[in-house]
């Protein structure tokens, strides 16, 4: 050691100099996050279906509801069918469920140990997603109420209101909710496909959400499509005063 | 589980009260005999409710009522403070009751309203009770049994 | 000794500390979970500490309650480790959550949107729950030091003693239904309320013998106590298994098989023995909640323990230590009291001081059972006549809550029962009564007086309550603007319109019609979109009915808007939506002009 004590605390602070700077710099985050491609989503979905599940293993319900809660529509109640003759467990379903809803990567552990985003799983040869339960068990266990009921049949999910207690996925008898432990934006493993749907934050549930925003977009295409009739203000076009 | 595998769960309650609280028995007895009754109304309930354990929730607490009622029963032969281990043995008979109602509520069963409330208001006349008499023990214990065969 | 303690908590606690802050910082996916589930070692340590939160009380209500004399020293470690157990047990429901600034949501307090937190839901049951037990533990506590200095406020430990009881049983009964009202197979248990008791019993008996210990002196009496309950819970163990075929057998082994050796004398009359069986009993009880809470661990199929589920654990314990002892040593002089003494003293040299008032002193050993044989009616007796009129207001106020919020449901569309809010009655009925109880104690009665600091201390309590729920309303509801209670006539101004457009709708739908995004994100999630087409589609009619009944998050404004008024507001939205295509077309035709441009 040919420094002596004057030396020694001038380059030590010079280090401490150049690591503060270094660390004052203006790089966001997002920018050195790239997007990923749709190959890697086509690769996940392939990987995930190798990796799921043979036999379809549910828990004994013992009474899954109609829908008569309070405030349900007489009108509509939706709900999305499969017909298991016609399936041939191809997973095309799982791939154009996860870029319609910008379902994200998850990184290479997780996919190693089979807890893959998606909505939509294979389970015993066939594509299993969220029931929308008429009495849901996740929407009664929500602590802040973020999962609820539309009137028309759907269990809807408000991101913002999830405080990630993860009770409703805990108690779902299908396992059908992920949660989302990344940061899929800042480990760019998110791509915003659909610019109709949010990207989720970190730390919130998410689940099939029998694409409301379709549901919305078609209800306004059939009002326009109905031709205006004075008399009848309530459906259709109104002029504005 | 039969009304009459029912009925004998309650007789069976009643003849293993007879040994809890003797007197100058150990802590240790009555504890040891507390886990032993546990055990064998457990397995009373087992093989008494054959192979619909597995889908009848209702059953998951049966043992854990047999208990109460065993230490209702048995606290009729307590020398001191009666009246006050007759309420809270009461008591625990109606939070196993309770709280095992509205967990079972959650996956899809009704709650035995009547049953709590039948529960609730013997505890609650318990504890107007100023001296216990062998008849008002006797009166007692008859309607612990109407409670547990009836509702 | 107390510096040997020192160190060992510390040396427990920061590494804990950087385990606690980096899984905040990481979020769940750093502490081991697994796909089944998704709670982890947070929640197994909750469990874990709620229970030996539980053995204070126990110890010092429930005894007081049944009229089992326990020396004041005793009782006051014990209710000291309620507390530190308390502090340790929330800081987990809090740093599990994935979104830890939305912890607010969890209370059923009202907020100024109008939402509140789903009732039907277990951790709500929970938060009130230990939140009441956390406060009335701390005044059970004050109240017991304070009461040596005024005798007249030990008449009031009896009837805290008897609120305090069924709490401790409610609160870890709530807990416990936070498993057993699920669907998860290995959570099936309609008996969980006891289990969940009978366990919580056990690790606080274990956690006060080892306690004891360290003071220098051994209850029998709570030694047998703890045998007894390790064959209560092997037997609820055996019917656990012969329910689901599951089985811990580590718990089994560390908390049921070893604990039998408190029968060889040879262990039982040595101090470090009895330590022993203490921490063999705690630590097969941790096991047992981490086995409850992911079933899959300790199976080849799951993730094994991580450096952060460790890490978790020595913060609890390393934390627990730190605050029980350095809050002991600090209190000393209002915890050290002379009177006869419950337990034995063990020789050591901690009990020297002990030995030679018990040689001086009458000593009673033993249980002694005041008033043996004489029955006071409990509607008679002096706890019920201070509880009277607390426990009156306390059910009044719980009815009123009751009443309120079953109106107050977030969505039109649950469906809600009695046993949806049967477990919150008690907690609001216990915090009313103990406030009315200290309240008119305080002001009406005049049975203490609190110094300066206690004063000071107590204002600045209120002041920071009051900050929480005012965090509540930051930002507040909508109040009339004075421009917005003209009548319709006047509306034909657009520019009264817009003003009041400005004053009420643009928080979260924006002064130009498009959603104000800071606003908005923080509080909601994202309105509709108010474009032409979509103003359109609905209607103007649909619209005024959205205004006046509100929608979603959106408040109902029928009170304070008339129809007309509606309509207007309406109307100029609508505006602005013209306004709005209008510019986007010509935006569009300017990017045809130039892309047309383009070679």
């Amino acid at each position: 050691m040919g420094m002596d004590r004057r030396e020694f605390i001038k380059s030590c602070s010079l280090v401490a100099m150049m690591g503060l700077l270094f660390g004052c710099r203006k790089v966001s985050l997002e920018a050195l996050a790239a997007e990923p491609s749709l190959g890697q989503f086509e690769d996940e979905v392939k990987l995930a279906m190798s990796l799921s599940k043979k036999h379809l293993d549910l828990v004994r319900v013992p009474m899954p509801g109609m829908l008569d809660i309070p405030g349900a529509s007489s009108v509509n109640r939706f709900g999305m069918a499969i017909d298991l003759d016609l399936c041939n467990g191809c997973g095309k379903c799982i791939l154009a469920c996860n870029v319609e809803n910008n379902v994200p990567l998850v990184p290479a552990e997780d996919a190693g140990r089979g807890r893959f985003m998606h909505w939509v799983e294979m389970r015993g040869g066939a594509p299993l997603m969220c029931a929308h339960c008429g009495k849901a068990p996740c929407e009664r266990v929500c602590p802040t109420g973020a999962a609820n009921h539309t009137p028309d049949g759907l269990s809807a999910m408000m991101y913002k209101r999830c405080t990630g207690s993860r009770f409703c996925g805990a108690n779902c008898p299908v396992q059908a909710r992920k949660f989302n432990f990344n940061d899929a934006r800042k480990l760019g493993l998110a791509r915003q496909f659909n610019k109709e749907v949010p990207l989720r934050d970190k730390g919130v549930m998410e689940k099939c959400s029998l694409c409301l925003h379709r549901l919305q977009d078609d209800r306004l295409k059939f009002k326009r499509k109905v031709p205006a009739c004075p008399a009848d203000k309530g459906a259709s076009l109104v002029c504005a005063a | 589980m039969t009304p009459l595998l029912n009925a004998f769960a309650c007789l069976l309650a009643l003849g293993c009260a007879l040994f809890l609280w003797r007197e100058k028995s150990s802590p240790y007895r009555n504890g040891a005999l507390l886990a032993g009754f546990l055990l064998l109304f457990g397995v009373f309930t087992y093989f008494g409710a054959a192979d619909s354990l597995v889908t009848d929730p209702s059953l998951e607490h049966y043992p854990f009522r047999m208990l109460a009622l065993c230490l209702c029963f048995s606290t009729t032969s307590l020398p001191l403070y009666r009246r006050r281990y007759l309420v809270l043995a009461q008591v625990l008979w109606l939070w196993i009751e309770l709280f095992g109602g509205i967990a079972l509520y959650y996956r899809g069963f009704d709650v035995a309203w009547t049953r709590i409330a039948a529960i609730a208001g013997l505890a609650l006349g318990s504890t107007f009770l100023s001296r216990i008499s062998r008849e008002m023990e006797f009166c007692l214990m008859v309607l612990w049994l109407a409670v547990w065969v009836f509702f | 000794m107390f510096r040997a303690l020192m160190i060992a908590g510390l040396a427990l606690f920061l590494p804990g500390a950087c385990a606690l802050g980096y899984s905040v910082f990481q979020g769940p996916s750093s502490w081991m979970t697994d796909a089944h589930t998704f709670w982890g070692t947070p929640i197994s340590l909750f469990v874990f500490w709620i229970g030996l939160a539980h053995a204070g009380t126990l110890l010092s209500a429930v005894f007081l309650a049944l009229d089992i004399r326990l020396d004041r020293r005793t009782a006051l470690i014990a209710e000291l480790s309620t507390l530190v157990s308390l502090a340790i047990a929330a800081v987990f429901p809090l740093m599990h959550l994935g979104v830890i600034e939305n912890f607010y949501m969890v209370a059923p307090l009202l907020d100024a949107r109008g939402n509140i937190a789903n009732v039907r839901s277990p951790l709500v049951w929970d938060f009130c729950c230990i939140a009441v037990y956390a406060v009335l533990s701390l005044l059970f506590f004050a109240t017991h030091l304070k009461a040596r200095s005024y005798p007249a406020l030990d008449m009031f430990r009896k009837p805290m003693a008897w609120l305090l009881f069924p709490l401790v049983l409610w609160v870890h009964t709530v807990v416990s239904l936070d498993f057993a009202a699920t669907f998860v197979p290995e959570w099936r248990g309609a008996f969980f309320p006891v289990y969940f008791i009978a366990g919580a019993i056990f690790s606080g008996l274990a956690l006060v013998n080892l306690l004891l210990c360290t003071e220098g002196y051994r209850v029998r009496l709570l030694e047998r106590l703890q045998l007894i309950c390790s064959w209560i819970l092997c037997a609820i163990w055996i019917w656990d298994y012969m329910l689901k075929g599951s089985f811990c057998t580590s718990a089994f082994v560390f908390a049921g098989v070893l604990p039998q050796f408190r029968m060889v004398s040879a262990i039982r009359e040595n101090k470090w023995g009895r330590v022993a069986i203490s921490l063999s009993i705690l630590l097969g009880l941790f096991l047992e909640r981490q086995f409850l809470v992911s079933p899959e661990f300790g199976s080849p199929a799951s993730s094994s323990l991580g450096w952060v589920d460790w890490g978790l654990l020595a913060f609890s314990a390393g934390a627990f230590v730190l605050l029980f002892w350095g809050i002991q040593y600090s209190l000393k002089r209002f915890m050290e009291v002379d009177g006869s003494y419950f337990g034995e003293v063990d020789g050591s040299d901690m009990a020297e001081v002990e030995e030679a008032e018990l040689r001086d002193s009458p000593v009673v050993y033993g249980v002694e059972k005041s008033k043996k044989g004489f029955y006071v009616h409990p509607w008679s007796s002096e706890e019920y006549y201070v509880l009277r009129l607390p426990l009156l207001v306390g059910f009044a106020v719980t009815i009123a809550f009751m009443f309120w919020a079953i109106e107050r449901l977030p969505f039109e569309n649950v469906e809600f029962s009695l046993a949806h809010v049967v477990p919150l009655l008690y907690p609001l009925i216990a915090l009313v009564a103990v406030i009315v109880l200290y309240a008119r104690a305080y002001f009406v009665q005049k049975v203490f007086a609190l110094h300066r600091l206690e004063k000071i201390v107590a204002a600045a309590l209120l002041v920071l309550a009051g900050a929480c729920a005012g965090t509540f309303y930051a930002g507040g509801s909508s109040e009339g603007s004075a421009d917005a209670r003209k009548s319709a006539s006047e509306f034909g101004d657009l520019d009264l319109v817009g003003a009041a457009w400005n004053a009420r709708c643009a928080t979260c739908h924006g002064t130009d019609g498009k959603f104000n995004e800071k606003f908005v994100r923080e509080f909601y999630p994202v309105p509709q979109k108010l474009d032409l087409q979509r103003v359109d589609s609905l209607g103007v009619d649909s619209l005024v009915n959205v205004v006046l009944n509100g929608r979603g998050n959106m408040n109902p404004y029928a009170g304070r808007l008339t129809y007309d008024e509606a309509r207007a507001l309406v109307n100029y939205m609508r505006s602005l939506a013209v306004r709005d295509s209008a510019v986007a077309a010509s935006a569009a035709g300017k990017q045809e002009v130039a892309n047309d441009s383009t070679p």
